[in-house]
């Protein structure tokens, strides 16, 4: 987001780290099957639908669009 | 096995309200009233919902006007649109309406607001929702409906005839009331209520009306529109017919929105259902002497 934007949706937590409470409900969209969160690669992957969703600014990018797929 | 027919443009969806989340607390004011009327709902209903969702958040707006209220603990708040997110705050995700990421049973309270008139498969939608949704959870939504934007519907048909000689959809469909509630039915809503609400909007000229449908992310998005722009000559021949039918002395236009506000619970042995058939032990007839 651009520095001049009026409300740059800060609200106190760290970038990177995510709401335990999300990590608990989410599932894949997609196979509504277990999500497996990378830390590192800040990353949720979907075994089954072979797909890594994107956590960006702590936010859960849970679109199949978005999404990495682990075959390539 | 085929799909469910594509109206609308999912990725034009998205694509506006990307556009429109900058700029998105110039134009809100729809937003905000609906938002409103709908949290206006929850204090009437004796209950506290510690964990719930905003389906459809756009930048927190519904977040901002239910804040300490309705005995919600936890508000999760989800958009089809990451801009719109990035404006918003607290917990939050990126989510299609369509192919929801939650897992059953998850949340006292799913609230929508102006968001779900954009969903191609409104019945799959409702029975993810209905899954999302612990037992006698409440499903509390706003949505544009069949009598939204009739005037401009009205004009912009009329002007294309005249200007191209045939016409192509520009305004969106909107769901028909008396559908909603046989939809909230079929996904296994318990108690379903569908309620209908205008609110008319006062504007300069139809394109400042227009101005803030895109600044409000609502642009149409019907797949099979043409290309992005509706020529310059329709929209002129459209914007003197709005006028011509609709302006008041002030030569002002309404705009008329129709708002359907649905509800239903996840079914839960503690809800009045009808008695089996059978099951009466007096005589109808008696009860009508």
């Amino acid at each position: 987001m651009s520095d001049e934007s009026p409300n740059d949706g800060r609200d106190g937590t760290a970038a990177d780290s995510i709401d335990p409470k999300l990590l608990e409900i989410l599932v894949c969209p997609l196979t509504k099957g277990p999500l497996r969160y990378d830390r590192e690669a800040q990353e949720l992957v979907s075994e089954q639908a072979r797909l890594a969703y994107p956590i960006r600014e702590g936010i859960p990018i849970m679109l199949v669009d978005e999404a990495r797929s682990l075959d390539d | 096995m085929q799909g469910p027919p594509t109206i609308f443009d999912r990725r034009a969806v998205r694509r506006h309200r990307d556009r429109a989340a900058a700029g998105l607390a110039g134009y809100d004011f729809l937003l905000r009233e609906v938002a409103n009327r709908l949290a206006d709902c929850l204090p009437d209903i004796k209950r506290s919902f510690p964990t719930a969702l905003d389906l459809g958040c756009h930048s927190g707006q519904l977040a901002e006007v239910l804040a300490g209220r309705g005995g919600i603990e936890w508000l999760l708040q989800c958009d089809l649109s990451p801009a719109m997110l990035a404006h918003a705050a607290g917990p939050r995700l990126a989510a299609d309406e369509e192919a929801l990421p939650f897992a059953d049973a998850q949340f006292d309270l799913i609230l929508s607001v102006l968001s779900l008139h954009w969903v191609n498969d409104l019945p799959g939608t409702l029975a993810q929702i209905r899954r999302a949704l612990k037992p006698d959870g409440l499903f509390l939504a706003a949505m544009l409906g069949g009598g939204s934007l009739e005037e401009l519907r009205q004009a912009l048909l009329t002007a294309e005839v005249e200007v191209m000689g045939g016409v192509s959809p520009r305004v969106s469909p909107f769901v028909d009331p008396h559908d909603a509630g046989a939809l909230l039915q079929r996904a296994g809503f318990a108690l379903p209520v569908v309620d209908t609400d205008r609110i008319v909007l006062s504007y300069a000229d139809p394109f400042a009306m227009m101005a803030e449908l895109r600044g409000l992310g609502e642009s149409n998005a019907v797949a099979g529109r043409q290309d992005h722009f509706t020529p310059r000559g329709v929209l002129q021949a459209g914007a003197r017919h709005y006028h011509q039918t609709h302006g008041d002395r002030n030569g002002r236009i309404p705009a008329t929105f129709q708002i359907i506000t649905l509800s239903g619970w996840a079914p839960h042995e503690s809800q009045p259902k009808p008695l089996p058939r059978g099951s009466g032990q007096m005589p109808l007839a008696d009860a009508l002497d």
